[in-house]
């Protein structure tokens, strides 16, 4: 009996022993890494943001008059019908709060270490960027409760003014950050200046005009417009001494690592066109204004047709015509799969700066507004594969809204121009432009089915937020999507 | 030592007595009537004495008896027999099986202990082998179909290799795991596995319904279990050779329906047109409209994709372009024009006397051959099988192939025994590819021609057109540049051009060890190791579009255009290497991994004061899971044809993932048995887990269970003739359901999309947050249950109540993107389900006393579950493809848009265009998208050596969106589209406003476009309340009619026994009216995901399978 009993006991032990004493402990993730670096969430947020810029706003091309829809296809409900559906536009609000969160984490994990002040900065200034664009789309949206997961999974919204003044202050507090002595500077992972913090504090700067002059229609002494001489020392990007903000990782032609607005709206690695490309055609409303002009840009921003003429529909044409009549994006906007993705472009800042200059605005002087604007237009042409001779040669003609000088509304003239010169990468900057000053006066659907005579004002939120933060959400009231303003906006 | 001497003494003595007392002895041989095989153990007792022998392993007896004496056989199961010995010196005998010992019959529980069942406290049923595979499935699950109370196994696609799940009692878990564990001779296998066990190996399958039957197992078993115990050879000595073949052929048996009169329109405004005659231009843009200027009525477009075009009039109409004509650009400077010198072809429009899209399916054939041989003695046994199953699908060039073999045997050395078994399956499969985006690598060609799935491509193809002339995808009229329809590509091409070829090969093996030293004691130890590897490549093949095409000769915007730039569409490759259980499933629901597991059992069983039989189990098992997998993919394709990496433009695309999951558990079983009326029975589990954090790793799941049989406790009840047995039982437990993936508890950053761009790489934030404060879910269960056998059994009614909670669920909710994530991982939220069984079995008439035996089996189940609660603050849950929980319904639940409607809920229509208006602000609730009633019903005949056995299936209570309707009627195929003729008509059951809130009913309001305008363009396509539609069914899910014939071979010395039978599977459909589109049982979201009641284009029409099968022993 005995020796049964240790038999068994072996055959037990053995089952119950066979294995180590950590033989639960498997925390560690084979896959995928716990934590990151500066470097590494650097890298992946600015490159999300340039897929944001670039991905993500095809139907304020189509509003804001640049682009129509295809004929090839059944008419567009969302776009040219107005026929806005629960999800129409989730992705916009996802895509920025999750790219968002990236700078985030690096900002905080930046600010405990003092030597990464300048990814500290850089995330602070990219936060911005990425909150300006939310307030333009939503109005209202969690700001000061947002990327709290642990203690807050309802953030509540905070009023799009009240985070622009905040944004003011966070460019304020970023700029003096920035290249200080001992701090590491960024390198190849910086891949908009690599680590040219001076650049960097131009185009913080720059941003803090645009959010300037953004409100500054409506509230002419607003603190963000009287503030913006505070620190006119870090210069606005001009295209020469402060270059443009243009994001490349290292674009190629390759599936996956293509610019994301030439994927999107361009040509596949084989050279074929993407469904962007099939789908999104030249406006009557850009073309004409164009041509009327004698604006060689019509066939940079539009691929001309066989005969050398760019084709184009009008938005939301019942008798629209198939592609073969109507011209693609164009060759100045699609130059190739390695190009980069600007975040802001020199023609932008220059705009910027002469509207500020025209209407005095922090320190700004008048005497610099038709330098700055013909300085704009230039920037454009260059920007398309222009050349600056052909710039000049276009804003001399005595024509309004083109020359300076025979523009009666300088406003106007500087808008429109800067419509123009917005065209393609920054359809969305475009928009707001619209909506902030009413230049130029965009035609809306001609679409039979379309629910409004009028452009909209603002698009929903998304459903996500009505499933996810419904309580938070329901105290913006009810939204209609042709009255209800962005807080800045006419 | 000594008493057991004693004993033996008194035996010999007892013995040495009768020896004295005998006259003669009588020999025979006791088999079992339904299977011809002897039955050993079985008891042989002369009538009014205690003189009784057992029958041998080859089912022999001797005994001696005096004379004018009977003998009453008996066996657990059987009737009791009782025979006049007479004069004769042989007697054999077969036994019936009997219902009327329904409380004896021997169940296997949990750990393969078994237990009469009336010792159980928990409900639990039993499959024959002959039940399971009579109407010859391929696989397991699907002869489990409709058989039990509270199993539900869904189909949730056909085609060549469907997908299967296994659910018992609906759903606990909102979004974990709900299928149940699949046992395989006492140790868990991976779930997919069943599929790839040769049914004809299966000796027993024993369905443990609840948590509680199963929770010796612990967090695997939440879900109750099925238990398949092997063959493992004979016992009587003599070879058996069991040689089995199969034939069956499929055809597609629910078609939706589909309109016959009308040919291709979609909308257009203006178009080229060509003479059909003369193959030249009549007008090229913008001058011809593509709508009649006075009627509004469409023209033919012999290019388009959607039907919405003219009614059929038997004249001849040009089909698609003139093929490979020339362009040139003339005479509209900038408009490019066609000079037609191809041919044109034309075809004759009016409706074939078959629609094309049901001419595109073709009979599917089955082959299954199947030989097993079996062997063996009391001591020693022996099995082997090897099956081979060829089939083809509905669908040109799909097929599959699985060679099975199995070994499995017994061995006794002494008090020392082993047990072994290893099964070998290859399954080779050959399909198109089911849905393009699979491909897994952006740009898909088929994608680009906007019809991304075979069904899709086929629904809009026009009445008129013969489709087999376009099989040959290489044809002129064929091929990608001719093909007629500007916007799709030929189905026949995506049978022939794009494949998803896989393979798997799994291997299930276990040795167990046992020590018998003691008559109180066993003593075991198993090892199983059960693997499989999946590989697959999906290939999709390069397409060359000539430079016409490319010009777009009608200027559609057709599939060649959008290869303007090299005219080709590159073809692409994509392969997955897994190693895990022979699936692609990808670990996340607890599929896809293999599994190493080692058992140590210590099983104490004594009988104490004469009547307390007890047995104490205790145990100790250890698991680990692993699964690796690999994938790459380009496409880019250098050399058409030639799917190798190392012929691409551009970079390999790859991927991989490792996962590992460990538990280690320890168990205790106590089980009392008061004489044969009152048992208890106490289990314990504790366990840990790997996926666990240290802090909540631990786990105890306990259960009591208790069985009371009155019919044996209360001596009035004895021997009634109408009660014939009664047994009440209950059950308490609680169990765990472990619904974390591995590598859940720690924040994970991800590779951002694109990098790394050449040296420089980034990571962003996962968009799901992770927790390691995450538990199990912990399901609380209690079942009541009782069990009455009428009329000496002949009636047996079985019946549970079963209540579960379900609580910290381990959800991922979505949460505000602005917290930074989209998702996150937490336990909160309970659901409560309860439910009603009823198992009825009737022997109406029996075979022995009627010639015509006819017995009936009824089972149903009523589930009801609902939510109780969610995460704070909100009372609904998105659990994805339009399927939601709510606080206090049942889930999953179909929510979609609805029209706006009146209070009283008729649609309110535009007084002006009379078309509907989607309500784009709230969602309406369908219903629920799983069963809530299941019943099935088995009457079997049986006459002289015919027997005609059919199972009939109901499931109601449920409602399903069908997807295909929105894809029919963008197509316009659907006959719903034909119903008014194309022409204006009022929509149905409407009102307009008048006034503010004020609606009247809507008699003369049309709508505007009875046509492309209604049926596309209003808000009625886009909505999902049009296609929601009841998901209840009848189905006459197997019929089996065999001839047993024995009797006609028993004169061959060769032949032992022979069965003919003819058999069908889902053979009829019944369904409501309103459900005009497919089977209600698919759903095309995954198995391993909760929701159902989603079909679409993916999913293939429900077929039906009749064939003959030929069963011969040897």
């Amino acid at each position: 009996m005995k020796k049964y009993i240790l038999i068994l006991a072996a055959f037990f032990t053995a089952g119950i022993s066979g294995c180590k004493k950590d033989y639960l402990s498997l925390e560690t993730n084979p896959n995928t890494p716990s934590v990151t670096t500066p470097q590494l969430t650097l890298a992946a947020a600015l490159s999300g943001t340039a897929n944001n810029v670039a991905g993500l706003y095809n139907y304020y091309g189509v509003w804001a008059g640049y682009w129509t829809t295809s004929g090839n296809y059944v008419p567009n409900s969302t776009i040219n019908q107005f026929q806005f559906t629960p999800t129409s536009f989730q992705g916009d609000w996802t895509s920025w709060y999750l790219n968002l969160t990236n700078y985030n984490n690096l900002q905080v994990l930046a600010s405990k270490d003092p030597t990464q002040a300048n990814y500290q900065a850089i995330a602070m200034v990219m936060k911005a960027y990425g909150f300006e664009y939310l307030v333009d789309q939503y109005n209202d949206v969690p700001y000061s409760q947002a990327f709290q997961p642990s203690t807050i999974v309802f953030p509540a919204y905070d009023k799009g003014v009240d985070i622009y003044h905040d944004l003011g202050k966070q460019l304020d507090a970023a700029i003096a950050l920035m290249g200080k002595a001992g701090a590491v500077v960024p390198g190849s992972d910086d891949i908009v200046y690599h680590g040219d913090m001076a650049a960097w504090a131009a185009f913080a700067n720059t941003l803090k005009l645009k959010l300037a002059i953004r409100v500054s229609s409506k509230t002419a002494g607003d603190e963000l417009v009287t503030d913006i001489a505070s620190t006119a020392g870090a210069g606005y990007i001009d295209g020469a001494a402060n270059p443009e903000a243009v994001v490349n990782p290292g674009y190629s032609n390759q599936t996956g690592k293509q610019n994301p607005f030439y994927a999107i709206y361009g040509f596949d690695p084989t050279g074929n066109p993407v469904f962007g490309n099939v789908y999104y055609r030249a406006n009557t409303f850009s073309v004409k204004m164009l041509n009327d002009n004698n604006d060689p840009r019509v066939s940079q921003l539009y691929q001309p047709l066989g005969n050398g003429t760019v084709g184009s529909n009008a938005f939301g044409d019942p008798g629209v015509q198939s592609n073969p009549f109507t011209s693609s994006i164009g060759p100045g906007l699609l130059q190739s799969a390695g190009q980069g993705t600007p975040l802001m472009s020199a023609a932008e800042s220059l705009f910027l700066q002469a509207e500020a200059a025209n209407r005095s605005l922090g320190g700004f002087s008048p005497a610099n507004a038709q330098a700055l604007y013909e300085a704009g237009i230039t920037a454009s042409f260059e920007d398309l594969g222009l050349t600056a001779a052909q710039a000049t040669t276009y804003y001399s003609q005595g024509l309004a809204n083109v020359g300076w000088a025979t523009s009666a509304d300088k406003e106007q003239a500087i808008i429109t121009q800067k419509w123009i010169a917005l065209n393609g990468y920054f359809n969305f900057e475009g928009y707001n432009e619209y909506r902030r000053t009413g230049f130029p006066a965009l035609p809306s659907s001609l679409d039979p089915a379309a629910i409004s005579p009028t452009l909209p004002t603002r698009i929903p939120y998304p459903q996500s937020e009505l499933t996810t933060n419904a309580g938070n959400l329901s105290k913006e009231g009810t939204l209609n999507y042709f009255s209800s303003k962005i807080f800045w906006a006419q | 030592m000594k008493k057991l001497l004693l004993v033996s003494l008194c035996f010999l003595m007892l013995c040495v007595t009768q020896v004295f007392a005998q006259n003669r002895t009588v020999t025979g041989t006791v088999t079992a009537k339904d299977d011809g095989l002897p039955i050993p153990g079985a008891t042989v007792k002369v009538k009014g004495t205690t003189n009784a022998t057992v029958t041998n392993s080859a089912g022999k007896f001797s005994i001696s008896v005096p004379g004018g004496a009977s003998l009453v056989f008996s066996f657990v199961g059987y009737e009791t027999t009782t025979v006049a010995v007479g004069s004769q010196s042989t007697i054999n005998v077969s036994l019936t099986t009997s219902a009327s010992q329904l409380g004896e019959v021997v169940i296997t529980s949990a750990l393969g202990i078994k237990h009469q069942k009336s010792e159980l406290g928990y409900a639990a049923a039993t499959i024959t082998p002959k039940e399971l595979t009579q109407t010859n499935v391929t696989n397991v699950a699907q002869g489990l179909t409709g058989k039990v109370a509270g199993l539900g196994i869904y189909t949730l696609s056909n085609g060549i290799d469907p997908q299967i799940t296994i659910n018992l009692r609906g759903n606990r878990s909102l979004e974990g795991n709900n299928t149940a564990l699949i046992v395989l001779d006492g140790v868990p296998i991976p779930g997919a596995t069943i599929g790839s066990i040769n049914p004809s190996d299966i000796a027993d399958v024993t369905i443990l319904k609840g948590a509680g039957a199963a929770a010796l197992y612990g967090s695997q078993a939440s879900n109750g279990a099925i238990l398949i115990t092997t063959k493992r050879g004979t016992t009587d000595g003599k070879p058996i050779i069991m040689y089995e073949n199969s034939f069956q052929a499929e055809k597609v048996a629910f078609w939706p329906k589909l309109q016959n009169g009308y040919g291709q329109y979609g909308g257009e405004g203006s178009l080229v047109v060509i003479d059909p005659n003369s193959a030249t231009l009549v007008s090229s843009f913008p001058s011809i409209p593509a709508t009649d200027p006075l009627t509004g009525a469409p023209v033919y477009i012999p290019y388009e994709n959607q039907l919405y075009g003219p009614p059929f009039d038997g004249s001849i109409v040009p089909v698609g372009y003139p093929l490979d004509g020339i362009k040139n650009y003339d005479p509209f400077p900038g408009y490019p024009v066609v000079n037609t010198t191809g041919r044109q072809v034309t075809a004759k429009y009016s409706a074939l006397s078959t629609n094309p899209i049901q001419s595109f399916f073709k009979t599917g054939l089955t082959e299954q051959n199947t030989v097993s041989y079996q062997q063996g003695d009391s001591k020693n046994s022996f099995y082997m099988s090897a099956q081979n199953v060829y089939k083809t699908d509905i669908v040109e060039g799909d097929k599959a192939t699985k060679d099975a073999f199995s070994v499995r045997g017994h061995r006794t050395y002494g008090i020392f025994s082993i047990d072994y078994s290893a099964a070998y399956t290859k399954q080779n499969v050959s399909t198109y590819l089911p849905n393009n985006n699979d491909l897994g690598v952006p740009g898909s060609f088929v994608t680009n021609a906007g019809a991304n799935d075979l069904y899709s491509s086929v629904l809009q193809w026009p009445a008129f057109l013969d489709i087999k002339n376009y099989r040959d995808s290489n044809s002129d009229i064929g091929n990608a540049s001719n093909f007629y329809d500007a916007y799709a590509i030929n189905p026949y091409w995506i049978l022939q051009h794009t494949r998803d070829n896989y393979s798997r090969d799994v291997m299930l093996s276990q040795v167990k060890l046992q020590l018998d030293p003691t008559d109180w004691l066993t003593a075991s130890y198993q090892v199983s190791s059960n693997f499989g590897i999946y590989q697959e490549r999906i290939t999709k093949d390069e397409v060359d579009f000539t430079q016409y095409a490319i010009s777009d000769p009608f200027q559609a915007g057709a599939t060649g255009s959008g290869f303007s730039a090299t005219g080709k569409g590159l073809g692409s490759v994509y392969d997955v290497y897994q190693y895990g259980d022979g699936t692609s499933a990808n670990g996340v629901g607890g599929d896809g991994y293999n599994r190493v597991e080692g058992d140590a059992v210590l099983n104490f069983h004594h009988t104490f004061f004469k009547d307390f039989k007890t047995s104490l189990i205790v145990g100790n098992t250890i698991f680990q899971n692993y699964l690796k997998n690999q994938f790459t993919g380009s496409n880019q394709l250098a050399i058409p044809g030639l799917y190798n990496l190392n012929y691409i433009g551009g970079l390999v695309q790859a991927n991989e993932g490792e996962y590992r999951v460990r538990q280690i558990a320890y168990f205790g079983d106590l089980d009392i048995s008061y004489k044969s009326w009152a048992t208890l029975e106490a289990t314990f589990r504790n366990e840990q887990d790997s996926r666990l954090s240290k802090a909540q790793r631990s786990f105890n799941y306990p259960s009591v269970k208790v069985s009371l049989v009155p019919t044996e406790m209360i001596p009035a009840l004895k021997d009634n003739k109408v009660l014939s047995y009664w047994q009440i039982r209950g059950e308490v437990s609680q169990v765990g359901n472990i619904n974390v993936g591995p590598y859940h508890i720690n924040n994970i950053f991800v590779v951002a999309p694109g990098f790394p761009y050449g040296s420089l790489f980034g990571v962003n934030q996962n968009t799901q947050n992770y927790s390691s404060s995450l538990k199990p879910e912990l399901t609380k269960e209690f079942e009541v249950g009782t069990e009455i056998g009428l009329f000496n059994g002949r009636l047996d009614i079985n019946y549970s109540y079963y209540q579960q909670r379900d609580k910290n669920q381990t959800l991922p909710i979505n949460i505000s993107a602005s917290t930074g994530y989209t998702s996150s991982l937490v336990n909160i939220g309970e659901t409560q389900s309860s439910g009603h069984e009823i198992q009825v079995t009737g022997q109406i008439l029996t075979q022995a006393q009627n010639h015509f035996g006819f017995s009936l089996g009824v089972n149903f189940s009523k589930n009801e579950g609902k939510v109780i609660s969610l995460i704070p603050g909100t009372n609904k849950l998105s659990l994805g493809a339009n399927e939601y929980a709510e606080v206090g319904k049942p889930f999953p639940l179909l929510e979609g848009t609805d029209f706006i409607r009146d209070p009283q809920g008729h649609v309110v229509v535009d007084a002006n265009t009379g078309y509907p208006t989607r309500n784009n602000t709230s969602l309406t609730v369908f219903g629920r998208t799983t069963p809530e009633y299941t019943l099935g019903i088995t009457p079997t005949f049986t006459y002289k050596f015919v027997s005609l056995e059919a199972l009939f299936e109901y499931r109601g209570g449920y409602v399903v969106n069908n997807g295909l309707g929105g894809t029919m009627t963008f197509a316009g195929s659907s006959a719903l589209t034909a119903e008014a003729g194309r022409q204006v008509f009022v929509y149905p059951n409407s009102v307009v406003q008048t006034a503010p809130g004020v609606y009247t009913k809507n008699t003369n309001v049309n709508v505007q476009n009875g046509n492309y305008g209604f049926w596309q363009s209003s808000a009625y396509s886009g909505t999902m309340s049009p296609f929601v539609t009841s998901g209840a069914f009848w189905k006459l899910r197997e019929i089996d009619l065999a001839f047993k014939l024995d009797q006609f071979v028993k004169n061959s010395k060769f032949i032992k026994g022979a069965t003919f039978a003819l058999t069908g599977r889902n053979l009829f459909i019944w369904t409501p009216k309103s459900n005009i589109w497919t089977d209600p049982e698919f759903s095309d979201v995954g198995a391993t995901s909760n929701v159902r009641g989603n079909n679409d284009a993916n999913l293939l029409p429900g077929t039906r399978i009749f064939g003959a099968d030929l069963k011969l022993t040897f």
